[in-house]
């Protein structure tokens, strides 16, 4: 029952979810692709990409892995599995949240989380930049090129996308 | 600032629509536009403490904001209603653009160097947000550890993040509540 197994697997990771979709990046490569062989490491690529480049949350791209594996109910489960879980905590969580406002614990787990996050979110995009086997040093450059201009630059990133877009064209096309 | 929530929950809707409609590049830019800047729905302060907790918690940043925003003016419908009103054109827009994108793939090799190129720039954002958010922190010896251990572990091991996220945060909290981070 392939619906099942999207629902289940993306309500677990839609808890562990912390920092957004960038932390769940690289186990969800690992489990679409290599566990389950549901799409080619190129295909996850692109639909990640295409993904970044639609408009909305980039959580998004859970609905193209439930689209290629099981159509629109697929893309509906899956979106509705990787955010239902993180809603219902978010929902019961805000209350808490702000009558610990003045607690230690509250500020240690900000702390706590904040380097982790980082690492995921590293992770994530090293994951994705190398989708073969052996790294590619033009999906490499491309990757490190906009990071670059990310950190000095505070133009729309949707610009970065179409600067990649342009320098896929030339370096792979 | 003068402020005032949506009246009613075909506003909030149309509020959230207008968010997932234009959020081109990310929704937390487009978020702050709608909700601090057009309709006045919450203050600067409001807003950025908000979104702080949602980046915490689990989920879509803005999508936890729609849910905490929604309860706090109509309550579990205002949640629903709030929450379907950010996805609803998005959804439909991604899975309009992947098929056409997959019909267009297969005689293109063209078409596909540049989604490709389009996913490798997705994934230096990735890396230029990782070092943007760990620069502040990253004077500490022990975010490095943490952040090094954890890369290796999920990007080179590829061990399973359900494995490795409460393994990290467990050391990370014992780390924080020592003062150590």
């Amino acid at each position: 029952m392939i619906l099942l197994d999207i629902a289940l697997y993306f309500m677990v990771l839609s808890l562990f979810s912390v920092g957004g979709l960038p932390s769940v990046m690289p186990e969800m490569q690992r489990y679409v692709v290599e566990v389950k062989h549901w799409m080619s490491p190129a295909e996850f690529m692109q639909a990640f990409a295409v993904g970044q480049a639609a408009p909305g949350p980039n959580m998004l791209i859970t609905t193209l892995v439930g689209w290629q594996v099981a159509g629109l109910a697929g893309a509906l489960v899956a979106l509705a599995a990787m955010c239902g879980p993180a809603a219902v905590l978010a929902w019961f969580v805000v209350d808490l949240w702000d009558r610990f406002k003045e607690s230690p614990w509250r500020r240690a787990i900000q702390r706590a989380i904040a380097p982790v996050v980082v690492a995921m979110i590293l992770s994530g995009g090293v994951v994705l930049a190398t989708p073969g086997s052996t790294p590619d040093w033009r999906l490499w450059l491309i990757a490190a090129v906009t990071a670059a201009g990310i950190l000095v630059s505070k133009v729309n990133p949707l610009w970065f996308l179409a600067a990649g877009g342009v320098l896929g064209a030339l370096l792979l096309g | 600032m003068q402020v005032s929530p949506p009246r009613s929950l075909t506003e909030l809707f149309l509020g959230f629509l207008s968010i997932g409609a234009r959020s081109f590049g990310g929704v937390m830019p487009w978020a702050h536009r709608v909700m601090v800047e057009e309709r006045r729905w919450v203050t600067p302060a409001d807003f950025t403490e908000t979104i702080g907790l949602c980046q915490f918690l689990p989920g879509p940043n803005v999508g936890n904001a729609s849910i905490v925003y929604g309860k706090r003016w109509f309550g579990v419908v205002g949640s629903l209603v709030a929450f379907l009103g950010l996805f609803a054109l998005p959804f439909v827009w991604v899975l309009t653009l992947f098929a056409f994108y997959a019909d267009f793939a297969a005689s293109s090799p063209l078409l596909r160097a540049i989604v490709t190129g389009v996913g490798a720039a997705g994934a230096g954002m990735f890396i230029g947000t990782a070092i943007k958010l760990g620069r502040p922190i990253a004077k500490n010896p022990w975010v490095l550890v943490i952040i090094a251990a954890c890369f290796v572990c999920v990007a080179v091991l590829r061990i399973s993040l359900i494995i490795v996220l409460p393994v990290a945060l467990g050391i990370s909290l014992l780390l924080a509540r020592r003062g150590k981070l």
